[in-house]
């Protein structure tokens, strides 16, 4: 047969150039694929496990960052069980990327929240190194963190020890559900960090991405707090097999999670059944 | 228009199968399904009637296509003949609105399916009766093709109207027009033929109390959170037989595999009916429950893809119903709609 337009279904060829530990679960895998592939925050990648399948992940990397793109990956069920045996200098798959990426723009001038949760954060550093890389262009970020335990906590060196010393515009709020002997913090769920905001909510935007329930009750929370349907993003985690709109895995409502997704404002999707499970 | 008789239209068939892998339907033991035809022509290809129990989606989007292969590089070109299909019925060729919006016309293109399609020649055929599922008029598709069609053919007494449905179908009959007369009083035949069918099955479909086709995607709307899907699932076994058996059914999965030192993608018909369908890996599901499940085909058919392309992703064909074991019949859950 003769394929006259590109097939979507060719997976890309990608080197493993680097594979960092962020926590017991939780590996990132440094990429660089054979043909340049660029995203967007927000916007996912199809990899691919040879012979064994694919699995969709956010790149957890800055887009400006053209030498590489870093996934940070929960070890969960049989593709990334294989991916989290995978080394250095390994040969995997990429296609992409694709969906709808956080649309900047409409976050520009504004006092931005980002609510994250475990391997939730991984979208969220993405986005969080975007903004940071035109911070003139907002007036500030709140990143609300939430682990299980302080074991559990990613991305500890390159985005909490660096940020936090460096511009006073960006500030944490760092949580564990279950504390240890050496955790000085916070204990508590993430949707505790979102008590006593010193946001302007009327100049303000939150952004979520977590476990389907922490979104559930972090949404919640934010309204609860004040925050309009229109203000709070969501990147929803759907079963993105195809990732271009056929394949008809994750159908939410009118739309394709893969397509009109991941990203989505929370008032374009509130009254879909089913988008917490 | 155009008339052919049946012997002229086995040389057609013939001459055609130079061209194409030539498919027509065939009876056996009141099974009727797609078979090939080679240098013997039409034999006893049943023309008119009413459709195969297997639909013409496989043509062009196959249960299990080779979609890449690496690394490295892709699938290596593979040159096979077209398809023609012949005798194909009007709700295939309805069905073919969402299959090409899915791989044609949504924003990414599905290699496969346009080769397979724009390649192929579709040589429909009136129905001449109608199975005891039949509810085709039901939702808007009647019982001859309007659409889609190179060539139709109504059957006359021994032979066939014939009408060019696309520039391609004009060129056929142009090639061959040793093989064509004059349409001449058959085509008021054809007519009343039409017409006596169409209410005929109207009848047949009057006692199913099936919603006005217009009402049918708010009455779903309505019903989204009552207990008519805990109530129809009751029997249903979750065995995909609805999904795989439909014309409009178009989801798969993408399956990886090993191949000759390389690996190879395998994009398989899927099944929304099945427990793993949305669920992700870390095991959250959407759709837990199997009554969510089957409310999700209804809600597929009748809510999305109306609002995507204005039509249902069913076409009345009745195939889901003869399929499923639990004996659940879609015409009784449209109906049930409106209770």
């Amino acid at each position: 047969m003769k394929i006259m337009i590109d097939n979507p279904y060719v997976p890309i060829k990608t080197g493993i150039l680097d594979v960092i530990d962020e926590s017991q679960t939780i590996k990132t895998f440094s990429l660089v694929p054979d043909k340049p592939l660029h995203f967007k925050a927000g916007q996912f990648i199809e990899m691919t496990v040879p012979g064994i399948g694919e699995a969709p992940f956010t790149p957890s990397s800055s887009p400006y960052d053209k030498s590489k793109l870093e996934v940070t990956i929960m070890k969960t069920g049989k593709v990334t069980g294989r991916i989290h045996e995978l080394k250095k200098g390994d040969v995997v798959g990429l296609r992409g990327p694709y969906g709808k990426e956080y649309p900047l723009n409409e976050f520009e001038g504004k006092e931005i929240l980002l609510v994250g949760g475990g391997v939730g954060l991984a979208p969220l550093r993405a986005l969080f190194l975007a903004l940071v890389h035109d911070i003139d262009k907002y007036k500030d970020i709140l990143f609300c963190c939430g682990s299980k335990t302080p074991s559990d906590i990613i991305f500890k060196d390159c985005i909490l020890d660096k940020w936090q010393k460096l511009d006073k515009r960006v500030n944490f709020r760092v949580t564990v559900d279950k504390k240890d002997d050496q955790w000085k913090g916070k204990e508590g769920l993430v949707t505790t960090t979102l008590d006593h905001l010193k946001i302007n909510l009327k100049n303000s935007v939150a952004i979520v991405c977590g476990p389907p329930i922490m979104m559930k009750f972090s949404v919640f929370k934010l309204i609860e707090v004040g925050y309009k349907e229109d203000q709070i993003y969501l990147s929803m985690e759907k079963n993105m097999s195809c990732g271009i709109g056929k394949c008809g895995h994750c159908r939410m409502g009118d739309y394709y999670a893969c397509k009109d997704g991941p990203v989505f404002r929370y008032d374009k999707i509130s009254n879909i059944h089913e988008i917490w499970d | 228009m155009h008339f052919i008789n049946r012997s002229n239209l086995d040389r057609l068939a013939k001459s055609l199968s130079k061209t194409y892998r030539v498919y027509v339907p065939v009876k056996s033991e009141g099974n009727r399904s797609y078979e090939r035809i080679g240098d013997a022509g039409l034999g006893d290809a049943v023309i008119g009637e009413i459709r195969p129990t297997e639909t013409i989606k496989s043509f062009y989007f196959p249960a299990r296509t080779k979609v890449s292969e690496y690394f490295p590089g892709d699938i290596p070109e593979k040159k096979h003949r077209p398809i023609a299909v012949i005798g194909a019925k009007s709700c295939d060729l309805a069905s073919l609105a969402v299959m090409d919006y899915v791989f044609k016309q949504d924003t990414f293109k599905d290699p496969f399916y346009i080769a397979k399609r724009d390649e192929g020649l579709i040589i429909s055929s009136d129905c001449t009766c109608y199975g005891e599922s039949c509810f085709c008029v039901a939702v808007g598709v009647m019982p001859y093709p309007t659409v889609e069609f190179d060539i139709n053919l109504s059957e006359i007494e021994s032979g066939y109207v014939v009408e060019a449905g696309s520039d391609k179908g004009e060129k056929v009959i142009k090639d061959y027009s040793k093989l064509f007369q004059g349409v001449g009083h058959y085509l008021e035949k054809r007519d009343a033929n039409r017409k006596r069918l169409k209410d005929e099955l109207l009848e047949h479909v009057k006692s199913k109390n099936i919603p006005a086709k217009d009402s049918i995607q708010d009455l779903f709307k309505k019903k989204f959170d009552g207990d008519l899907w805990e109530e129809t699932v009751k029997t249903c076994v979750e065995c995909g037989a609805c999904n795989v058996i439909c014309p409009a059914c178009h989801c798969f999965v993408l399956k990886d595999q090993k191949k000759d030192g390389g690996f190879e993608r395998l994009r398989l018909w899927d099944s929304c009916l099945l427990r793993s369908f949305a669920m992700v890996a870390g095991g959250a599901n959407p759709r837990k429950l199997l009554a969510q499940r089957l409310r999700n085909r209804f809600d597929k058919k009748f809510n999305f893809f109306p609002e995507k392309i204005g039509k249902f992703a069913c076409t009345g064909c009745g195939r889901c119903t003869e399929a499923c074991p639990g004996k659940i019949d879609i015409r009784e859950v449209l109906s049930n709609l409106a209770k």
